[in-house]
């Protein structure tokens, strides 16, 4: 009975990782230079193996180092960011629609998404952050959002407790607080505000392995955290004072989720800017196709994050080449019809 | 407003850029090294011969330059001069192909300072310059930069002397002229110029008085009850491609009255007019003397 259970959720989760492996690999061969899949998978080949730094003379090997620089230094970062930056939104979706047990939360709820853009747009506008030029931006992007659910959680919270409806109100209004405040630099700085509004669109046309190498430690733990936390979630639908009656922790689980969620949010918001619909419909779709299990539902949200992150980003950078779609476009266009069609589907008799 | 304020020092300026270009000459030796406006140093070991432009102002300038056969891609806005419309359309400026950029292997990208890009590219092995000129001051800079990375120090300078002569030009005739006083709107929100920006600086040296006053910045956001009580002579409409015509302002509530509407003085440019306003670029001259037709008809 018990491995019959494991079964059961692990058999859609490694479907799942199959699926987005195959989203990868399609995501890694396309793009506005046409390479042909052969050369591509030889690069990647020349990387695995470590021969890329060799160097080659003659228009030849010139042709291959500028394949080398398409395929590892723009595609496969952009490609693992989009993952990654989705595997964190659909993660905290799941976890804030768990903790809030309310179907509109999503991983901005709580100001992150407004603290974020206050931070990042006052970084560009004066030149840069912590004297780090523009490279500072994603860490002022990250210490804003972290700041200001912080802030709206110390807002809400009685003593040691932290009750929803004022947790929820604190987080609207500062969020619209922080907003207005985004406007307000946007108006006032009108040289760099093609910059500002780029990056609050949401956009992973800079990719690096920096950032790759930045987002994954966060989103690691986040994923722990809130996997660790799945059963307890379940539970929590039975209400507070009765999961409280079983003996669950609630406050700690609450401020834990929180936590967890918000650290893979602002990661993910300080390398993409403010990508929305992922946090918000990802964990929905996950709940319609296989139903409420948390220890499904989180996981499974974090795959289905990433693939339909990594595909919204492949729409955005070809469909209109050399010109990109901002990806936050592409994640509402995709993503509001095909929701509608899973509800559809799932209402009809 | 007074010309003889702005010729001495401008002569002086030609001066040093002659005598800036006599050094360029009497040491082209490669490597070159110049400072960017994100204070980066960009190094070149041999006059570049594959450049890519994302700024529609360092297209024209390099054009100017005599290198406009060493381009090889531009971005989306880049339409001047004709010849730069069959290169390789590489994006927008915020957003650009970076991986139709590699593929072109450019030996010097050229990008804007705010747009990011040159963070991206940087790291991916190319020589990036950052830098849009946003004042009539640094458009001399920036072609005294570019002149020297391009190997055409020369140039750079005949070019800024050219111009320098032409902007001279323009201020000598109109001296002693009194000017109206001018609104230029950049969009309809209403924004504006500020004094000290590239458009104000041009305005002031065609004789015209902008009622934008100076510490607002150099695109200030201004309140439309500000314009009526302001009450321009002249009113340029910079955003006249994107839809707004005079009608339109004469329409606005409490704009019927202002003297540019009732005397027919709102004045709308047509695209390319547009263009050469906005970009702090070797069209300058041209710009002024767009302005000075607008501001004084009938003068000459």
């Amino acid at each position: 009975m018990r491995r019959l259970g494991r079964r059961r959720l692990a058999t859609p989760l490694v479907a799942s990782i199959g699926v987005l492996t195959l989203l990868l690999i399609v995501a890694a061969g396309v793009g506005s230079v046409r390479i042909p899949a052969g050369d591509v998978l030889a690069a990647v080949g020349r990387g695995v193996w470590g021969s890329l730094a060799e160097v080659r003379i003659g228009p030849e090997a010139e042709a291959t180092r500028v394949i080398d620089t398409i395929v590892w230094q723009i595609r496969l970062p952009r490609v693992a960011l989009a993952a990654l930056v989705g595997a964190a939104l659909g993660l905290a979706g799941a976890g804030f629609q768990g903790v809030f047990r309310n179907p509109l939360a999503d991983p901005y709820l709580l100001g992150a998404a407004s603290g974020a853009g206050f931070a990042a747009s006052l970084a560009i506008v004066s030149g840069g952050a912590f004297g780090l030029g523009l490279l500072g931006v994603p860490l002022a992007a990250f210490v804003g959002a972290a700041a200001t659910v912080a802030l709206v959680v110390a807002l809400a919270r009685r003593g040691w407790s932290l009750p929803i409806v004022p947790l929820v109100l604190a987080g609207v209004v500062v969020g619209s607080c922080l907003a207005a405040g985004t406007s307000f630099v946007l108006l006032a700085a009108r040289e760099q505000a093609a910059g500002v509004l780029t990056w609050l669109l949401g956009s992973l046309a800079f990719a690096s392995w920096a950032r790759v190498g930045t987002l994954l430690p966060p989103v690691l733990v986040a994923g722990a955290v809130l996997i660790t936390a799945a059963r307890s979630l379940d539970v929590l639908q039975l209400g507070e004072r009765a999961a409280a009656q079983l003996g669950l922790r609630v406050e700690w689980l609450k401020l834990t989720v929180v936590a967890a969620g918000t650290l893979a949010t602002a990661a993910a918001v300080s390398v993409a800017g403010v990508i929305g619909f992922v946090g918000l419909v990802v964990p929905h779709a996950v709940r319609l196709a296989l139903g409420p299990d948390h220890r499904r539902l989180v996981p499974v949200s974090a795959v289905w994050g990433a693939g339909f992150m990594v595909l919204a980003d492949l729409v955005a950078r070809t469909v209109i080449a050399p010109a990109e779609l901002p990806v936050g476009v592409v994640t509402a266009l995709v993503g509001a019809p095909f929701f509608l069609l899973l509800l559809r589907r799932r209402v009809a008799p | 407003m007074n010309p003889t304020r702005s010729i001495r020092p401008a002569a002086l300026r030609r001066l040093f850029l002659l005598a800036l270009a006599c050094v360029g000459v009497a040491h082209a030796a490669w490597p070159v090294t110049v400072v960017d406006d994100l204070g980066r140093d960009v190094t070149l070991s041999a006059p570049p011969q594959r450049i890519v432009s994302l700024v529609p102002s360092h297209t024209e300038t390099v054009c100017a330059l005599g290198a406009c056969e060493r381009l090889v891609g531009r971005d989306t806005w880049s339409d001047f001069p004709a010849a730069v419309a069959t290169l390789q359309d590489l994006g927008s400026a915020f957003a650009p192909d970076l991986e139709a950029i590699v593929a072109l292997r450019p030996d010097l990208v050229l990008v804007d300072e705010y747009s990011g890009a040159a963070e991206a590219l940087a790291p991916l092995g190319l020589v990036v310059y950052a830098g849009t000129p946003q004042r009539l001051d640094e458009l001399f800079v920036t072609i005294d930069r570019l002149g020297r990375l391009l190997g055409a120090p020369t140039e750079a300078a005949l070019l800024a002397g050219r111009l320098q002569g032409e902007l001279d030009g323009v201020a000598a005739v109109v001296a002693g002229l009194v000017g109206p006083s001018v609104f230029y709107e950049v969009d309809p929100s209403p924004y504006s110029v500020g004094p000290a920006s590239f458009i104000g600086t041009l305005i002031d040296m065609a004789g015209g008085r902008n009622v934008v006053p100076e510490g607002l910045g150099d695109f200030p956001l201004i309140d439309p009850e500000f314009v009526v009580a302001a009450d321009p002579q002249v009113i340029v409409l910079a955003d006249a491609p994107y839809g707004v015509d005079a009608a339109a302002v004469a329409a606005r509530p409490g704009w019927g009255a202002i003297a540019a509407v009732r005397e027919g003085r709102v004045v709308e440019l047509s695209q390319e007019q547009s263009d050469v306003m906005s970009r702090a670029g070797p069209r300058v001259g041209e710009a002024l003397l767009l302005l000075v037709g607008i501001l004084h008809p009938g003068a000459f």
